[in-house]
């Protein structure tokens, strides 16, 4: 039975328990997903500093400055985080390490939740750190854990590249005690931490020699997992979950030696050369770049990899087994779906789980007949502050730039009402580039930006002061800053924007019209998107209006928020089934054939209503009104929804209703 | 490599759609595989998905358990908490698995926006030539309570065919669930496991 030091984990809580059994004392992050859950769980320790900062950049400089101060420090960031806080970690990592330092680096082949799929082992290297890659949970922990040993004994700052699948994927772990590591206070040692040349001109020396020394230390031993077997003429080289992968296959026509390699960088170059030179064909498995084939080209060791498997998404069992048919070593496959025809069954139906990216359906075969299954993109909850936003956007068929957030979802169907998206906070550098070559084109035209409030403290407000200067009197951009009190799209993180959200909640806030102000931007409105006409009129009037407006929207994010008011029913005696309600994409909403009625009308599920009124705001004839205002005023007119939120409400901003109910907006926990 | 076959793990896969528990279900089938002794592992979809996108787990126990992921054609049970998501991942359920399937639809975007139908036929079609098992999870939770316990509610269904011991299970429910929701859980797993029994 279970041994009582065991249990299960995810990647993400394994690497927590990691830095707290190493003895860890502060961390930082920026929430990304794959690795959200890291700094999540490292809450849990009282002993463990841990704050979400204002964005990774920040995040990696508080680990950094805990190192310098001499004590055990974690960064926890998505792989596109690391392109965030590439500045201060290119020059750190000059620095000799003090306490021990890891930066976990969430990479996320596949991209199940990232704009791009960039293999940051590559960043390792370009930075000078060494990279540990886990396979699995118990391996998180005890990966995060070497990592600061290492970082210490040979003042060398780490990177654990962590897969998604590693992250959310669970298995048993054994747990250790905790060591406690204080470290020595940080030394006046101008030469070594305060990089400008010449200061900088050894540093590129010892950089070099402590990567050298790791290569061919004694820690190497426990990172590379060799399972010889008699009579093998290939080796396989391979690192992370792909291990596992390639061992579920059992039916390799011939013996082969396998040998994991849980630091990819650096590479022990004498060790594997004499390995490599016992087979007669080494073949590389790993996820994304030939990382680990092209060190090994340059050892001389002749070896395949990106001609056998994709450079791009996961390595499944199936995808190594196809490539290892190519080399040969498979005659037979086993995982291609051959026994589903015995049932008469699909060939494949979401064979990649990037379906939801993909326009239309998906062709199935069930009994012989073709058939189609509906992709299922996501969507913008029940009573998503969004959503009026984005419909009032797509009627006003203006141009916008979009950020990273919820708010991504904008340039789904049926919306389709965003048409760029490049990284955070970029949208306000965006538009004002283009604004600027519509005006020297001589095609100008209104744009809009659209960024969230986390996005807009991670690294909007440099676009934000960059527009200041430099727009002419004529050039016209509509700024809509989403303000949803959280940081939605990972899981609802605290930001800047949290404090003061609810009546129990006294944290302090950063008050964005203030900063605005602040900063000297003249037009700056606030308003309330669940008053739809009001705000059609702002957002439209000011598309209009040239020069530079912002907007900002007060909704709290409903999911977090856990907001649920009295739900709305449709009438079909009064519905029309022109569907302006269906368009707002609403979960609830559907169109459906009523008893006694020819044509379909819309219908709204009562368990999934928040009760929102966006649609009936919509509504062109009234059709949508709640029961409980029928039964207090008989008929409710739809139009009028606006002003019964008022007295029924308490949804809106700290910035525009102070006296908002507590319980509408108590804060979701376990998330 | 060895190619001594694994002990022959039981793949359990879940779909459905984020915002349904799934992920919190994942882990309950993994603590009681734990609690009973088997190695394990498994996966889930995070991130983008969990606003209405399809998502997905997969936990795999058994002596030794490799990769987290059930290849085509390899899993024995599938919790499908909406009957769309159960057509799209019954390919990775081997002929001879089972389907146990929640009957309330949830209509993706295209559905709502009628560019295409709800596919009611395939869906038939499947429960024809498949070992499906149908219920209303969330009307069955509701009656022991809570309709958010209709995962639970299945998972019960599920342990009905399933070497993990009653003891397992309920210490695994208390194990994962905060206490408020506990008793609500244990009263939606009895009450999926007579389902099943019921359906043999």
């Amino acid at each position: 039975m279970s041994s009582p030091q065991k249990t299960v984990m995810t990647g993400n809580q394994a690497v927590a328990r990691g830095f707290w059994e190493a003895g860890g004392l502060v961390a930082a992050s920026y929430p990304g997903s794959p690795t959200v859950e890291v700094l999540e769980s490292l809450h849990q320790f009282p002993e463990v500093e841990s704050e979400f900062s204002t964005n990774e950049k920040v995040a990696l400089e508080v680990a950094i400055g805990a190192s310098l101060a001499g004590v055990r420090a974690l960064a926890s960031m998505k792989h596109v985080g690391v392109n965030i806080a590439a500045d201060p970690l290119m020059t750190f990592t000059q620095t000799p390490t003090r306490g021990g330092f890891v930066l976990i680096s969430g990479d996320d082949p596949g991209m199940n939740s990232s704009q791009n799929e960039q293999d940051n082992r590559n960043f390792a290297r370009f930075a000078n750190m060494a990279v540990l890659v886990p396979s699995n949970s118990q391996e998180a922990k005890d990966y995060t854990r070497m990592a600061l040993e290492i970082s210490e004994a040979y003042h060398l700052p780490m990177m654990v590249q962590i897969t998604s699948r590693v992250c959310h994927g669970r298995c048993l772990v054994v747990l250790g005690e905790r060591e406690t590591h204080r470290g020595t206070p940080f030394p006046r040692e101008v030469p070594n931490y305060a990089m400008i040349p010449p200061n900088t001109f050894d540093k590129q020396y010892q950089m070099k020699e402590r990567l050298e020394k790791l290569a061919e230390g004694p820690e190497m031993e426990g990172l590379m997992q060799l399972e010889e077997t008699p009579g093998a003429a290939t080796l396989i080289i391979t690192s992370g979950l792909p291990h596992h992968n390639l061992k579920e296959l059992e039916n390799l026509n011939q013996p082969v030696s396998i040998l994991k390699l849980g630091m990819p960088f650096p590479l022990p170059e004498k060790k594997l050369k004499a390995l490599a030179a016992q087979y007669e064909k080494v073949i590389v498995v790993e996820e994304l770049t030939p990382f680990i084939e092209n060190q090994l080209k340059v050892m001389g060791i002749a070896c395949e990899g990106k001609s056998l498997f994709p450079f791009t998404g996961e390595l499944h069992t199936e995808t190594i087994e196809v490539g290892l048919m190519k080399a040969g070593l498979v005659k037979q496959p086993a995982y291609q779906s051959a026994n589903l025809k015995e049932v008469n069954l699909a060939e494949s139906v979401a064979s990649s789980e990037d379906a939801h990216a993909r326009e239309g359906a998906v062709s199935e075969e069930v009994a012989g007949q073709a058939v189609q299954v509906p992709s299922r993109p996501p969507l913008f909850c029940a009573g998503c502050p969004h959503r009026p936003v984005f419909d009032i956007l797509k009627k006003s068929k203006v141009m916008v730039n979009n950020d990273i957030g919820c708010y991504s979802m904008g340039l789904f169907p049926p919306f389709e009402a965003s048409h760029s998206l490049i990284s955070m906070g970029a949208t306000l550098g965006i538009s004002k580039g283009m604004l600027k070559a519509n005006r020297q084109a001589g095609r100008p035209i209104p744009l809009v930006s659209v960024i969230g409030d986390g996005t807009f403290f991670h690294s909007g407000m440099p676009g934000m002061v960059n527009l200041l200067t430099g727009l002419e009197p004529e050039d016209n951009l509509t700024i809509l800053l989403l303000d949803n009190g959280t940081t939605a799209m990972t899981g609802g993180q605290a930001n800047a924007a949290t404090g003061g959200r609810s009546e129990t909640n006294t944290q302090p806030f950063v008050d964005i019209p203030q900063v605005l102000k602040a900063m000297g931007v003249a037009d700056v409105q606030v308003v309330d998107q669940f008053r739809y006409k009001e705000a059609s009129e702002a957002i439209n009037k000011a598309i209009k209006t040239p020069g530079l407006s912002v907007i900002i929207t007060t909704r709290p994010c409903a999911l977090h928020f856990k907001i649920k008011n009295p739900i709305y029913q449709v009438d079909p005696a009064i519905c029309i089934g022109c569907r302006t309600c269906i368009k707002t994409n609403c979960p609830p909403l559907r169109m459906k054939a009523y008893e006694g009625y020819d044509k379909l009308k819309s219908s709204i599920d009562p368990t999934m209503c928040v009760g929102c009124s966006i649609c009936a705001q919509v509504c062109p004839v009234n059709a949508i009104s709640r029961p409980v205002d029928r039964n207090k005023s008989g008929s409710k007119a739809g139009a009028k929804e606006a002003e019964s939120l008022e007295s029924t409400e308490g949804a809106g901003g700290k910035k525009t209703t102070p006296s908002h109910g507590a319980e509408s907006l108590e804060k979701e926990e376990n998330r | 490599m060895t190619t001594v076959a694994n002990p022959t793990p039981i793949n359990v896969m879940l779909a459905g759609i984020g915002g349904q528990g799934l992920v919190m279900t994942t882990q309950l089938i993994c603590q009681a595989a734990f609690l009973e002794g088997f190695d394990l592992k498994s996966n889930d979809v995070i991130g983008l998905s969990q606003r209405g996108g399809m998502v997905w787990g997969s936990i795999r126990f058994g002596d030794h358990i490799h990769s987290p992921n059930i290849p085509p054609g390899e899993g024995d049970y599938l919790i499908g908490l909406e009957p769309l998501e159960t057509l799209r991942w019954q390919h990775l359920i081997k002929p001879q698995g089972r389907l146990l399937m929640n009957t309330r639809q949830v209509a993706p975007t295209r559905v709502q926006q009628e560019q295409e139908p709800y596919p009611v036929e395939a869906i038939e079609k499947m429960q024809a030539v498949r070992r499906t098992h149908q219920l209303d999870a969330v009307a069955e939770a509701m009656k022991c309570g809570n309709g958010k316990a209709a995962n639970t509610l299945l998972v019960g269904c599920l342990s009905h065919w399933i070497p993990i011991s009653e003891k397992s299970w309920h210490q695994a429910i208390d194990d994962t669930y905060p206490e408020k929701l506990r008793e609500v859980n244990h009263k939606a797993w009895r009450r999926g496991r007579e389902l099943a029994a019921a359906w043999e």
